[in-house]
C-alpha cells in the first residue's frame, strides 16, 4: 500500500507545473483530484488559486497528510500543459504505477522546451504578421521583424537575470517604441506607429485575459481577479512603456514629432 | 487572401512561443485565421470593431473547444493562440500615445475603446463557453468514427 503522502506529492507536483505553466484553476483541481481518486485516496480536500495549491488527505484520520505549494505566475507553455493532462489520463486509466508516473514527471519536467533561435524567431515572425495585419505595408513588417528579434532576445536576457514581470513589459516595449522612433527620425520613411503596435503585440497579456475569464466564469472569483489584474497592469505598463519612449523623444526633438 | 496567410503565420508564430506542441501548430494557425476572418468580415458589413470583436471571439472559442474535443488537447491551447489576432495592441498604443500628445479627449476616447474591445472579448468568450462540454465531445466521438471508418 503505497504511502498516502507519496500519492500527494505527486498529485500536486502535477498540479503545480501544470498551474504555472498556464492551467485553468477548474483543470489544475480536476486533475489534482482524479490523481488522488486514481491511486484510492476518497477522502481529500484540495484548493487550489492563482499562486498556490492546497491539499489535505485523510483529515481524521492518524496518517493525515497536508501539502502546500506557493506557484509564482511562470511562463506560459501550454506543451506542459498538454503533458500534465496526457498523464493525469494516463494515472487515471490505470495505466500507470506510482513509480512510472513520478518517473514521466521526471521526464517531462527536464524537457528542454523550444530552443531560443526558435523563439526568438517566433517572437520577430509574429510581430511582423501582425503589423501587415493592422495596416502596415511590407517595408514596415520587415522592420518590425527586426524590432520582434531585439525585444525576444531583451526579454530573454531578463528573464535569466529574473528582473521582475513589471520592469520587462516597460522596457520590452519601451525598447520596441525607442528602436521605431529612431529608424523613424532617421529618416527611414516607415510608418512608426503600425511597427510600435505590431511589436508590442507579443507583451500584451492575452494569455491572462483568456485563462482570466475562464476562471470567473468557473466560479473562482479569487483566481480570476488575480489574472485580470494581471491583465490590466500589463496593459497598463506597455502604456507606460510605450508613452515614456515617446515622451523622451519628444523633450530631445523639441516637441514636434508628427507620428 | 493574404490576410488569410498571415494571419495564420503569425498566430502560428505565437503558437511557437508558447510551445504548443508541435502537431498542434497548423491547428492553431487555422483557428487564429477564422477568428481574424469572422473580425474583418463584421467590419466590412459596418457592426463596428467591438461587436466584430465579440462574434470574432465567440466563433474562435466555439472552434478551439471543437479542436479541444477532437484532438483531445486542451481548449486553452487553440484559445490562447487564436486571441492574439484579436487582442486590442493599436487599442493601448492610442491611447498611450494621445495622453503624451496630451490630447485627453482622443486619449480618453481610445482608452474607453480598448475597455470596450476587451469587455466584448469577454463576452464573446463567455458565450462561448455557455454551451456544455458534453456536446463538443459528441461530436468529437462523431468526428473520430466518421474518421476511422469513413
Amino acid at each position: 500500500m503505497v504511502e498516502s503522502k507519496t500519492i500527494l506529492n505527486l498529485a500536486i507536483s502535477v498540479g503545480e507545473i501544470l498551474l504555472k505553466s498556464g492551467g485553468e484553476i477548474y483543470r489544475v483541481q480536476e486533475t489534482v483530484s482524479r490523481i488522488l481518486e486514481a491511486y484510492g485516496i476518497e477522502d481529500y480536500h484540495v484548493f487550489v488559486i492563482t499562486n498556490g495549491i492546497f491539499a489535505t488527505v485523510y483529515e481524521q484520520r492518524k496518517d493525515a497528510g497536508s501539502m502546500v505549494r506557493y506557484v509564482p505566475i511562470g511562463e506560459v507553455n501550454l506543451e506542459r500543459v498538454a503533458q500534465m493532462n496526457q498523464l493525469s489520463r494516463e494515472i487515471c486509466e490505470k495505466n500507470c504505477t506510482i513509480t512510472e508516473a513520478y518517473e514521466k514527471l521526471e521526464q517531462y519536467r527536464n524537457a528542454s522546451g523550444t530552443n531560443n533561435r526558435s523563439l526568438i524567431l517566433a517572437c520577430a515572425a509574429g510581430s511582423a504578421g501582425f503589423c501587415y495585419l493592422l495596416g502596415g505595408r511590407p517595408y514596415d513588417s520587415m522592420v518590425c521583424f527586426f524590432l520582434g528579434i531585439l525585444l525576444e532576445v531583451f526579454l530573454l536576457l531578463a528573464a535569466r537575470h529574473h528582473a521582475s514581470r513589471f520592469i520587462m513589459n516597460i522596457m520590452g516595449s519601451a525598447l520596441v517604441t525607442t528602436g521605431s522612433l529612431i529608424l523613424y527620425v532617421a529618416g527611414a520613411g516607415i510608418l512608426s506607429d503600425k511597427i510600435i503596435i505590431g511589436g508590442i503585440i507579443p507583451l500584451v497579456p492575452g494569455v491572462a485575459l483568456t485563462t482570466g475569464i475562464r476562471d470567473l466564469f468557473s466560479g473562482d472569483y479569487l483566481s480570476g481577479s488575480i489574472r485580470m489584474i494581471d491583465a490590466l497592469l500589463t496593459g497598463m505598463c506597455i502604456a507606460i512603456g510605450v508613452g515614456g519612449a515617446i515622451k523622451v523623444f519628444h523633450l530631445l526633438w523639441g516637441g514636434t514629432l508628427a507620428l | 487572401m493574404d490576410q488569410i496567410l498571415v494571419s495564420m503565420a503569425a498566430t502560428m508564430a505565437f503558437a511557437v512561443l508558447f510551445h504548443v506542441p508541435r502537431s498542434e501548430y497548423l491547428l492553431c494557425a487555422v483557428n487564429g485565421a477564422i477568428g481574424w476572418m469572422v473580425y474583418l468580415f463584421c467590419v466590412s458589413h459596418d457592426t463596428g470593431i467591438t461587436i466584430a470583436s465579440m462574434w470574432a471571439t465567440l466563433v474562435l472559442t466555439l472552434v478551439a473547444r471543437l479542436l479541444s474535443a477532437i484532438r483531445k488537447m486542451p481548449g486553452t491551447v487553440f484559445l490562447v493562440t487564436g486571441i492574439f489576432t484579436l487582442v486590442p495592441g493599436a487599442g493601448i498604443y492610442y491611447t498611450s500615445y494621445y495622453l503624451i500628445m496630451n490630447d485627453l479627449e482622443q486619449c480618453m476616447a481610445k482608452g474607453i475603446e480598448t475597455f470596450k474591445i476587451a469587455g466584448a472579448i469577454v463576452l464573446g468568450m463567455i458565450f462561448g463557453l455557455i454551451l456544455p462540454q458534453s456536446w463538443f465531445n459528441q461530436i468529437g466521438k462523431i468526428w473520430k468514427n466518421y474518421d476511422t471508418h469513413g
